[in-house]
């Protein structure tokens, strides 16, 4: 787990039958991780996670959660970020984060909070993403919304669950973020976290760039699906890291591929043969982003070509060409961080 | 520009017979194991007749060439026939071979079409 759900499959977990859960709610200046990212702190002091890059801040969270594994319950912990010794010599960040730390009974299917995050699980695996709510105090509670709307849980009653939906049919959209509902002429401050299934990337050409793509990609939670005409470079042996290769006609196995924002298509084979049946299978879909290696005079040629067949001048702006982000690099390793660094660039809404 | 270029890359960019054929009686696809070219070509045959064929490819310019000009011959050919066309006819009907080293391009869609005749029952590859 990184900034994503508990796991009860991860064998770091299997000795773990309560932790607190540590979720980053709210953050105001210069914070280096987004709000919904997660720590666990175990009974045995194990650490899986972060919810800043480091230094004092997730030492305070992990030292609140110790406290909280003996005392139960929930609470949130507000840290500022302006540290007198860090101020004296320049470092200080700025700003607060705010921390929602839980005890979880990880392995109890009548924990709600351990029960939501097997119902977002669940979720995610259906390609859908999910939003758990969850209240910032008082008694554990979890409400799962799905994209599709299918519900699992409650924060206590119908009409909380209503508000809680309409309010997740935003935060769908946006991100998480803390909400207040009213009931029964109470406020209380609910937490709505933010699942999404992770970006697929399909790399279409199974050479060497593709091999550092695949083994670095995963470190990135992306999903990578590798995709040749050739069985002898698209190998297990050469891709021990991709989540699926698939051998056949690149159009093809790309059409059938689910079209959501949350698939990458990166076309590194550098060969027309690929490049033009892929695209005209793309251009016209929702795929999240295209990539094609190669120089923009080869990507104004290929453009060109399309162009010819009646894409608009709109459809072909999609081609990211050449790919990646500007970094200097030459070799596949350094060209797959560069590639890495756009998909990373276009996740986070920096590049379009 | 040779004639041969200019042929493969009409027939490139608007190949004839492309696309998948929805009432096909047999089927077969191949690939060129290293360069990666791959075609599936699809054939109607009724009684001893061809009644359609068409390809559906991922591949270079040569290898679609020669698929377009492959399945508009064979239409209304007897299977046996078809199954005769040699490798020369396709250098005939492109006006020229390809260059050293693309033989194989030009060659794919022949040696596909034949295994679709014979998986049509017609004759062996």
């Amino acid at each position: 787990m990184t900034d994503g759900l508990i796991d009860q499959s991860e064998p770091l977990l299997s000795n773990e039958p309560s932790v607190a859960l540590a979720t980053l709610v709210a953050a105001t200046g210069s914070t280096s991780k987004k709000v919904g990212t997660k720590m666990i702190v175990g009974e045995s002091g194990r650490l899986i996670g972060g919810v800043t890059i480091g230094g004092c801040v997730d030492a305070q969270v992990v030292e609140a959660a110790d406290a909280l594994l003996e005392t139960g319950g929930r609470r949130v912990l507000s840290i500022s970020l302006d540290d007198d010794e860090a101020w004296e010599i320049g470092l200080t960040c700025g700003g607060t984060v705010d921390v929602l730390i839980e005890r979880v009974n990880v392995h109890d299917i009548v924990d709600p909070v351990a029960a939501a995050h097997v119902a977002a699980r669940a979720s995610l695996a259906r390609g859908e993403s999910a939003v758990i709510a969850t209240p910032l105090d008082g008694e554990p509670a979890a409400l799962v919304l799905s994209e599709a709307g299918a519900r699992h849980g409650t924060l206590g009653d119908s009409a909380l669950d209503d508000a809680a939906a309409a309010i997740a049919a935003d935060v769908m959209a946006g991100g998480s973020r803390i909400a207040p509902i009213e009931n029964a002429g109470a406020t209380r401050q609910y937490f709505f976290d933010r699942q999404s299934p992770p970006t697929t990337v399909v790399i279409i050409g199974a050479g060497q760039i593709a091999m550092s793509l695949t083994r670095m990609a995963r470190e990135l939670d992306m999903r990578t699906i590798v995709v040749d005409g050739r069985e002898r470079y698209a190998t297990r042996e050469r891709f021990p890291d991709a989540d699926e290769i698939r051998v056949g006609m690149p159009s093809e196995i790309v059409a059938a591929i689910a079209p959501t924002k949350r698939v990458a298509v990166v076309l590194i084979a550098h060969d027309y043969k690929y490049e033009l049946p892929v695209l005209r299978a793309l251009l016209r879909s929702p795929v999240g982003y295209i990539g094609m290696l190669g120089s923009r005079k080869r990507g104004d040629a290929v453009r060109a070509l399309l162009s010819e067949e009646g894409f608009t001048d709109e459809e072909l702006a999609r081609i990211h060409t050449p790919i990646g982000l500007d970094i200097g690099g030459k070799s596949p390793p350094e060209v797959a961080v560069s590639i890495l660094g756009e998909l990373v660039a276009v996740r986070s809404g920096k590049r379009a | 520009m040779t004639a041969f270029r200019a042929i493969v890359l009409e027939h490139f960019r608007h190949p004839r017979n492309r696309g998948p054929l929805d009432d096909a009686t047999a089927s077969a696809e191949g690939a060129n194991p290293l360069c990666g070219d791959r075609i599936r070509v699809q054939v109607r045959v009724i009684g001893d007749t061809i009644h359609d064929a068409r390809f559906t490819a991922d591949a270079c310019a040569i290898c679609i060439a020669a698929a377009s000009v492959l399945t508009a011959h064979v239409r209304g050919m007897p299977v046996n026939d078809a199954a005769r066309v040699e490798p020369r006819w396709i250098h005939t009907a492109l006006e020229g071979e390809p260059p050293a080293g693309r033989a194989k391009c030009a060659m794919l869609p022949l040696d596909t079409l034949r295994r679709a005749l014979a998986a049509s029952g017609g004759v062996a590859p």
